[in-house]
């Protein structure tokens, strides 16, 4: 059997086990397992346990556990009640206002966070009841805080960057500001979209009384030190580890740090809290760990019967695709596999292919990485498979339907899709702040 | 169900959940260990080349560790596509049928980790570092946590297969 008849094997098998509900570590690693019990007889038998030392080496992901816990810690923290209302106040009078502050509202989370955990579980339990409280269309700030906390893992610091660093061998700390404008401009393109949107329709986003948003500018002001917390965790953690002060996995126990401390501060560490908040971050860093073990292990597989030779030898030898071609060809390949697969799994299995080609075609491989981080986030919103669609669910109150959640999504989709163009278009917009930094 | 099945699933569910919640509890260590490595280094001037990797074994046991409690509490994600749509009952069927999946999987991990373990002992395995650990310890421990999650798998059958058979386990 030729290799390709292989691999295509493997993609289909592993859908169908995923199909039938099996969680997805189980149904990536016994795909692998098989394949390499068949494919090298006793030989496949180590293949599964060598991933996970494989991982073991992988120290960065200590991150991963890291900001999961500092995902949830921040949002029991009370930072994001304060954030929320200087928001309220300032951003009320606008038409769709209260949407664009949640908008603001994500940056800032994303800005302390690598993961999209935290700006949904905020998004959902502070963001989405208040607005609907007010008259606000559910569909649209369904997608708003979905889009929003999508935000996540492109502006820095970004967990997926830190594990596309690691397949690709480049520099978190490039990627990481690479991903900063690029994410800016995204949150620049939904607050355009919602301003437009509810300038057309104004019953989607009713403004703020007048009383409630007429405060005196000393009192406005005086809820603009919501943002000192924020940048002062952003700055001891991004900030020191770009200047060179801490390592990567030393900035992420610097921000574990600082949200606790900032929970302590404000009194809402109670035992229950804590006990919940490790609880959950056991739960969701094991799931990520072992989705991440099974898929390295298909990922050797995969090496082992040379995949990123034959999609080179496809795409470039018989297909006859320029360099722009295949790139598109790989970007619409993912956002394809990530509405089927697990997102996380699809970096692991997939990045390993395309980023030797990339760089091949002479890309650069820091600028793909945030053309990758793009679509990981349209991949972690479209159905049927998506993590933001998990926690929506899980997290959304009561009246809103999961009809009503892919309904909401649609809009935001296309608007990532801009702006993927635009990142694809001039890659300036995520190359430039790098080179400013590392030149010197 | 038999009553050896109901003590097996008894004994095991309480083997999970304790050495998970201790798993729990290693986040702190992980935050611990890189904080103390960051400070040592900036503050005081005194670098600790084992803080990182002691980092990474722990990170290796807590995840490996509370694999089993994670699958207790229902943390690993489905594609739930379809899944999604069946009955309580037929979920517990359909469960029933793909656990071969997971506990073949499962295995043949054992195996290799039991077969890495020997040869490290053997060769008597260090990390290639400044503080040249052992990796016998942490190997041990993933043998370990790996068969407490085997362990876990059938528990888990157990109790789907009860849920079809609509009888009340534990």
């Amino acid at each position: 059997m030729s290799y390709e008849a292989v691999a295509i094997i493997m993609f289909g098998s592993m859908l169908l086990m995923l199909l039938t509900g099996q969680r997805v570590f189980a149904a990536i690693g016994i795909v692998s397992t098989v394949a390499a019990l068949l494919l090298w007889g006793e030989g496949g038998v180590e293949m599964p346990f060598t991933a996970a030392f494989k991982l073991f080496k992988w120290y960065p992901l200590l991150t991963l556990p890291l900001f999961i816990y500092m995902g949830y810690m921040l949002s029991e923290s009370g930072i994001a009640d304060d954030l929320y209302r200087m928001f309220h106040v300032w951003f009320g009078g606008l038409k769709g206002g209260l949407a664009v502050g949640t908008i603001g509202l994500m940056v800032v989370i994303s800005a302390m966070n690598g993961l999209s955990v935290a700006g949904m579980a905020i998004g959902a339990t502070i963001a989405l009841p208040e607005m609907l409280r007010r008259g606000y269309d559910k569909i649209m700030i369904t997608g708003v805080v979905q889009a929003g906390s999508s935000l996540g893992i492109l502006v820095p610091p970004s967990v997926v960057l830190v594990l596309y660093g690691m397949i690709a061998r480049e520099s978190v700390g490039k990627l990481w500001l690479a991903g900063a404008i690029p994410g800016l401009m995204m949150a620049a393109l939904f607050i355009i979209y919602i301003v437009i949107r509810c300038r057309i329709q104004t019953h989607l986003g009713p403004t703020v009384s007048e009383e409630e948003r007429n405060l005196p500018m000393s009192e406005k002001l005086k809820l603009l030190r919501a943002g000192i917390v924020p940048f002062l965790i952003f700055f001891f953690m991004t900030g020191l580890f770009v200047m060179g002060v801490t390592s990567l996995v030393e900035s992420s126990a610097v921000g574990a740090t600082s949200a606790t401390l900032a929970a302590l501060v404000k009194r809402r560490i109670t035992r229950k809290v804590m006990e919940e908040t490790i609880r959950k971050t056991l739960g969701v860093s094991c799931m990520f760990m072992w989705i991440i073990l099974a898929a390295l292990c298909f990922g050797a597989v995969f090496d082992g019967i040379g995949a990123a030779r034959a999609i080179e030898t496809l795409f470039i030898t018989n297909w006859h695709l320029t360099p722009w071609e295949v790139l598109i060809m790989m970007q619409l390949s993912y956002l394809f596999m990530g509405m089927f697969l697990d997102d996380t799994a699809m970096l692991v299995i997939v990045a390993p292919l395309y980023v030797p080609l990339v760089k091949i075609l002479g890309f650069d491989p820091v600028w793909y990485g945030v053309l990758y981080t793009i679509t990981c986030q349209i991949a972690y919103m479209t159905p049927p498979f998506g993590y933001n669609l998990f926690l929506m669910r899980a997290m959304a109150p009561p009246e809103i339907t999961l009809g009503d959640i892919y309904r909401s999504i649609f809009p935001f989709v296309l608007v990532m899709v801009v702006a993927l163009t635009l990142v694809m278009v001039f890659p300036q917009i995520a190359l430039w702040l790098p080179e400013q930094v590392y030149a010197k | 169900m038999p009553s050896f099945v109901v003590n097996y699933v008894r004994i095991v569910d309480y083997l999970s959940t304790r050495f998970g919640r201790i798993a729990m509890y290693l986040i702190f260590l992980m935050i611990g260990t890189l904080l103390l490595d960051a400070i040592t280094r900036n503050v005081l001037d005194i670098p600790l080349f084992w803080c990182v990797e002691l980092a990474q074994f722990t990170l290796a046991a807590y995840y490996i560790m509370g694999g089993a409690y994670s699958m207790q509490l229902h943390s690993h994600v489905r594609m739930d596509l379809l899944y999604d749509r069946l009955s309580e009952r037929n979920k517990a069927r359909m469960d029933c049928f793909t656990a071969i999946f997971l506990v073949v999987y499962l295995i043949v991990l054992l195996i290799g980790s039991i077969s890495s373990t020997i040869y490290s002992i053997e060769t008597n395995q260090r990390l290639f570092s400044m503080w040249n650990p052992s990796v016998v310890p942490i190997k041990l421990i993933m043998v370990f946590g790996i068969s407490l999650i085997l362990l876990q798998a059938f528990s888990t059958f157990f109790k789907d297969l009860a849920k079809v058979r609509g009888v009340k386990l534990v």
